[in-house]
């Protein structure tokens, strides 16, 4: 089979490289995680790869904004790169910390082809502090984003204090109108959470939890499915087994929402490159 | 010229910290306001020209979606402004990042002289705000005057056109750098000039000191390298080392023992190796997993045949009981370089804390430096901040309240590691340093950060503490050193490593120099946060974020080519020998010159008076009670209790899943709100494998007996970590002393004698228990000196003295993670069943407490009893024949059960005559004892005839079952309905308290 190569980023207060480059590698990918300064020093080229991830982490802190130096870092020194690999046609996944940078990058939204311009913000949550908690995503199943294909309404960990999206009105409504919004917060039975809290644990306006540019090929998110690649990582896994225990069921392989994210990105690859 | 950037959210967005400053104003203070609205102000000091100032203005700190930005003061409506920014020298972690990001935009690099600060300025807006009301938000919520300044401005006072003003709060020493000599023509001499320059030299140490110096060897040997009596440096050295903090003097003491009752004598000679160390040892030679215990910054345990893990607690009180926050998150970070620092290195994979403070909302005659709501407001964001920055995941904790906290608090902070068994080869828990071998110091730089931390918290806190040592953790440098570290390990350049805490660079490397045999160290190598600091202060500076590594010097080139990537700054200090001496040099100057073996001398034993006069001779009796009346308001009363109610609010604020390695969370059940008994992860992302951990910290008992204290704190952490799933053959654990003083002194500390007795017989009760149990205390401290001098109500001061306290942390191998349980009762029809009998023992019970009495029959832990239960207990989980599992823990059964059936949502229906008992002949009793050694369990009827196999002889007994209806029932022994409760009241009574905090 084809290999897919992952560029997994790490250094300067990122933090979940570990579990990022294991969920693409549990997907059938071969992650290998690059430290910023290896990438602006030309030890690894972007070109070698085909996926890239941003993961979750505080980069520098997450001081003057959260993923805003390592946006300012990266365009500075990796600009022309990156913008090379987007036109490529290569994948681009970017969570909680990640997808703060991306849009601070401009890579997101990337309306019009244009993925430099900074037009929407991932700021404090509306609660005012950081959150850990488990939330319901519904998918938009018109969405283009590869990552998100197939999928049915899920549960995924958000552990952030800067995850609410905002952005101009005319903004959110072109997210809206291209189906670039490609998960949002819901409650249990996969409807609306209409804003309200912790179901949406930030005040993303739309209830919005991630966002792809208008190819699919490029998508953010604040929860983390790399977080959730293996059974005993759901919060409810004691009971959903004692629950299939007395319907005489074991616990079974089945694939985790949060996996098949990353399934679906190496497939991708695999099928149009 | 100094430029002042402001920025601030757009006026139509959400400025939620703003708002939680307005909440914080009016649910504290009772002051209203209307809005408030934030403005972070980055001050540039430095010479960046109009174009570059422009640029970084848009390109980096002005995000155009959701900010505004100028370098003249924004226009924001007010009726009041408070500015907060920090004193110079305290750590400005945006600030430095805000250095690196506009060094990294325009190819430059900042000058020492160079900075940028970063404040805050509050537009406050509300009816009828007086100046008082500013001063009170400024200095009781915004800002701490330890690290902080602040200033308010009226309308009138405001001045559009400049604002707050150019505050730069750069440290100016003006100072020369230089090294004295101390006179030691008398004991009495050096005693004076120790006390002047707050040396904090033990009076029985000074005749040592002295004649090691007067030594004609001695005078002969530093005569060659130019020095006479002993300079500032070696004194701080010897001061730092001999620090009752770093040394552990009283555990190392002589204690004579009384017990008045009696009249029994004994003498304890040296609690440590008694109680800790020798049982250890023995147990560990038994114990083929434990690798590495009792000399290094952690202990190791096996994980599995490539991996062991490292563990080790700490505490922060008294930094933590100035300035909660920069106290905590110092701690926080601070404990995680121990791991970092233990064999040749590990990663950081869990942390846990435990917090004890006085009554939250204490509104009494005392007046602590910070109020206990303050005080744990910071705590919390410092652990926060210091554990969610570090990638780590937080995986467990508590809070305790006593009014005991009042006189100072307590801030545990535990930190679990991860390593390869093999590094380059060979043992990774093995490590030495060699002559030839380099002294390098990497991360943060030094500054006077901290300088006498180390004796500052072996003193009793009052006012002329000084506050200098209060420092603030920056989690961010630490984690770049902390991966570059690892790196470096990998490849097998690392000889050696250890973390700079407590005594800085005077500890660190002279430590290590214990294994070449010597050093030479030039201290003008030491790279400086500014210029003027004294060589002792170089010496025995805290500044955070720094460890101290020994590589072979064909090492350097790769070590620092990694350390530049992963842009870590490092310095080669000086060189490892084996010339037996300590050889501190500045420049060629010979600062400190002193045997590598002078503190293993022969300094004198501490010793201690310790008078034991048994509860029932102090007066304590069981209180005159009859039985109550209404259990149904009784239990939601309870469930209500600080100690016992939901503290949710905490826990989400900690980032427990990062590394995606969590396999059971601190909240479990099936809305995910209850507190778990322990937490599990699974470490290495390919193995089934995980490690349990958990804690647990009973300071009540202490006002009987701190004996009993002990062995059911202990027995509570064991159980917390075998209702999750750990081996009982392989639980290890690590003992967290907090004490007040234990000095006899008749006007200072006249019960001296008695918290003397107690740590005697709290180390007998680690001993037993560790030899009951065969469990290996892998890792602990001690802190001790946990009182305070507060001021009343009449200018008087009042000694606080905190309870007696241990906490203890359990760890324990999980074989496979599919055998985990929770304690969420799961399914309707289940059964429920009680392990372990339940007696007569309220004494000092959460019970008694809300019913204002103490009581006398504190819970006694039977040690033999319980192991047999314990390994029934596993293999009935091993065989997954136990649906859910809970310990019962302060509050006994009522609380536990019920906390039981919360998380399941679903109801229980039982009967008290069924449970196993010995003595608890009554309701009360049997619902509220708080007697070691029991689970709850619930079965399946499938499985209730091998769980009942396992069981057999055991006391163990099914007392009623699970039910669809959310009603908790429970049958008294009289044969009636005493408790009859839906789920959902009591989850509104446990949740009550304090479910308005986010």
């Amino acid at each position: 089979m084809k290999k897919v190569r992952v560029l997994v980023l790490t250094g300067y207060g990122l933090n979940c490289d570990h579990e990022t480059a294991n969920a693409f590698s549990l997907a059938g990918a071969e992650p290998v995680r690059v430290h910023i300064n290896s990438l602006i020093a030309g030890e690894e080229r972007l070109e070698d790869f085909q996926i890239l991830a941003f993961g979750g982490g505080f980069s520098w802190g997450d001081d003057h904004g959260a993923g805003v130096i390592q946006a300012t870092r990266m365009k500075n020194n990796l600009g022309g790169q990156l913008l090379e690999f987007v036109g490529k046609g290569g994948l681009v996944i970017a969570i909680c910390n990640g997808f703060q940078a991306v849009v601070n990058l401009g890579l997101l939204p990337g309306f019009d082809n244009d993925y430099t311009s900074r037009s929407v913000a991932l700021t404090y949550n509306d609660s005012g502090n950081f959150r850990d908690d488990w939330v319901y995503l519904a998918p938009n199943e018109k969405s283009p984003c590869v990552f998100t294909k197939g999928l049915e309404s899920f549960d995924l960990p958000v552990r952030h204090g800067e995850g609410k999206l905002y952005a101009e009105d005319a903004v959110i409504k072109r997210l809206q109108e291209n189906n670039q919004v490609a998960l949002r917060y819901a409650l249990a039975d996969g409807s609306p959470a209409n804003g309200k809290f912790p179901e949406n644990p930030n005040g993303s306006v739309d209830d919005i939890a991630g966002i792809c540019d208008p190819t699919g090929r490029i998508f953010g998110l604040m929860p983390h499915p790399e977080a959730t690649v293996h059974y005993s990582n759901h919060p409810q896994w004691t009971r959903i087994k004692e629950e299939k225990k007395r319907k005489g069921e074991a616990m079974g392989d089945a694939v985790s929402p949060g996996l098949q994210i990353f399934i679906n990105g190496v497939n991708y690859v695999r099928e149009n490159q | 010229m100094p430029s002042c950037l402001e920025i601030s959210l757009k006026p139509q967005l959400i400025d939620a910290h703003g708002a939680g400053v307005a909440k914080k104003a009016k649910s504290y203070f009772g002051i209203a306001l209307d809005s408030v609205r934030s403005v972070n102000i980055l001050t540039l000091d430095a010479d960046l020209s109009d174009g570059q100032l422009e640029r970084l203005r848009t390109e980096i700190f002005t995000n155009p979606v959701i900010q505004v930005s100028s370098y003249a003061p924004l226009e924001i409506d007010f009726d009041w402004v408070i500015w907060v920014g920090y004193r110079p020298g305290v750590r400005d972690n945006p600030g430095a990042t805000a250095v690196e990001a506009i060094e990294d935009l325009f190819g430059l690099k900042f000058t020492k002289d160079q900075a940028v600060y970063t404040s805050m300025r509050y537009c406050c807006k509300g009816k009828g705000l007086t100046r008082r009301d500013m001063e009170t938000i400024a200095k009781e919520i915004l800002a701490n005057d330890i690290i902080q300044q602040w200033k308010v401005f009226s309308k009138e006072e405001w001045d559009p056109k400049t604002g707050v003003g150019v505050v730069i709060p750069k440290v100016k020493l003006d100072h020369e750098p230089s090294v004295s000599t101390v006179s030691i023509s008398s004991d009495e001499e050096l005693m004076r000039i120790s006390d002047e320059r707050n040396l904090a030299l033990n009076p029985n140490d000074i005749p040592t000191i002295r004649s090691y110096f007067l030594r004609e060897d001695v005078l002969e040997a530093r005569k060659e390298v130019g020095l006479s009596e002993p300079t500032d440096v070696e004194l701080e050295y010897i001061s730092q080392a001999r620090s009752d903090h770093c040394n552990h003097n009283t555990f190392g003491g002589k204690f004579f023992y009384t017990d008045l009752a009696t009249g029994e004598k004994m003498v304890m000679d040296n609690l440590f190796k008694s109680c800790i160390s020798d049982p250890t040892k023995a147990i560990a030679a038994r114990k083929p997993w434990v690798i590495s215990v009792l000399w290094d910054n952690a202990g190791v345990g096996k994980f599995d045949d490539d991996h062991y893990y490292s563990i080790t607690g700490e505490t922060h009180n008294s930094p933590s009981n100035m300035e909660a926050y920069g106290g905590a998150i110092t701690g926080i970070v601070g404990v995680y370089r121990d791991p970092m620092g233990t064999g040749k290195g590990s990663k950081l994979i869990a942390g846990t804390y435990g917090f004890c403070v006085g009554p939250r909302d204490y509104d009494g005659d005392l007046k602590p430096r910070l109020t206990p709501r303050r005080l744990l407001d910071g705590i919390i964001e410092g652990v926060k901040d210091g554990g969610n920055k570090s990638g780590i995941p937080t995986a467990f904790g508590q809070v305790c309240f006593d009014p005991g906290y009042l006189g100072k608090c307590l801030v545990f902070v535990t930190a679990l590691g991860l390593m390869p068994a093999k590094v380059d080869g060979g043992p990774s828990e093995e490590k030495t340093t060699s002559p030839g071998e380099l002294v390098v110091m990497c991360g943060g730089r030094v500054g006077k950060d901290g300088i006498h931390g180390v004796t500052a918290s072996s003193e009793v806190f009052s006012e002329h503490t000084p506050a200098g040592h209060v420092q603030i953790g920056d989690p961010y440098t630490q984690k770049k050193m902390h991966d570059f570290l690892l790196e470096a390990r990998d490849q097998g350049l690392i000889a050696f490593i250890t973390d700079n805490g407590g005594g800085g660079l005077s500890s660190s490397v002279g430590e290590s120099a214990r294994f070449s045999d010597g050093c030479k160290v030039d201290l003008a190598k030491v790279p400086l946060k500014y210029d003027g600091l004294d060589q002792w202060e170089i010496w025995v500076s805290e500044s955070q974020e720094r460890m101290t590594v020994s590589i072979k010097p064909e090492h350097e080139k790769a070590f620092f080519a990694l350390a530049k990537k992963h842009a870590v700054e490092c310095t080669v200090i000086g060189t490892y020998t084996d010339s037996g001496k300590l050889h501190i040099t500045y420049k060629d100057e010979t600062c400190a010159y002193v045997d590598m073996d002078l503190l293993t001398a022969a300094f004198p034993q501490w010793e201690f008076e310790a008078e034991w006069v048994p509860p029932e001779l102090r007066g304590l009796k069981e209180p005159v009670l009859s039985a109550p009346a209404d259990h149904n308001m009784l239990l939601l009363d309870m469930l209500d209790r600080p100690n016992i109610c939901s503290k949710e609010w905490i826990t989400r604020q900690y980032d427990h899943e990062v590394q995606g390695t969590s396999a059971i969370k601190p909240l479990v059940g099936k809305e995910r709100d209850t507190p778990s008994d322990g937490a599990v992860y699974r470490p290495v992302l390919t193995s089934e494998s995980g490690i349990a951990i958990s804690q647990a910290v009973l300071p009540a008992y202490s006002a009987i007996d701190a004996y009993h204290m002990t062995a059911c704190v202990m027995d509570e952490a064991v159980r917390r970590v075998l209702a999750v799933g750990a081996d009982p053959e392989q639980i290890g654990g690590v003992d967290n002393f907090c004490w007040p003083t234990i000095i006899f002194d008749e006007k200072q500390n006249p019960d001296g004698k008695h918290k003397a007795a107690q740590l005697v017989r709290s180390c007998l009760a680690l001993r037993d228990l560790c030899n009951a149990y065969d469990l290996p205390l892998l890792s602990g401290k001690d802190s001790m000196y946990v009182d305070g001098h507060l001021p009343g109500r009449y200018g008087e001061r009042h000694k606080v003295s905190a309870l007696e306290t241990l906490q203890f942390t359990t760890t324990g191998l999980v074989h496979d993670v599919a055998h985990c349980k929770t304690m969420d009762v799961k399914a309707p029809g289940d059964l429920v069943y009680i392990a372990g009998l339940t007696k007569n023992e309220l004494g000092a019970s959460e019970y008694y407490e809300h019913l204002g009495h103490l009581g006398l029959n504190v819970p006694k832990v039977d040690a033999k009893a319980n192991m047999a239960l314990y390994k029934a207990l596993y293999k009935a989980m091993t065989e997954d024949c136990a649906a859910s599992v809970r310990g019962v823990y302060r509050g006994g059964l009522a609380v536990h059960l019920a906390l039981c059936s919360m998380a399941g949502c679903l109801g229980l229906d039982l009967d008290l005559a069924k449970v196993p008992a010995e003595g608890a002949d009554r309701d009360d009793a049997l619902l509220y004892s708080e007697s070691a050694g029991r689970f709850i369990l619930t079965v399946a009827p499938s499985d209730k005839e091998r769980f009942e196999e396992i069981f057999a002889g055991l006391p163990a007994a099914c007392v009623g079952q699970v039910v669809e209806a959310p009603v908790l029932s429970v049958k008294g022994l009289g044969g009636d309905e005493i408790i009859r409760t839906e789920v959902q009241d009591m989850k509104d009574a446990w949740k009550k308290r304090f479910g308005g905090l986010i």
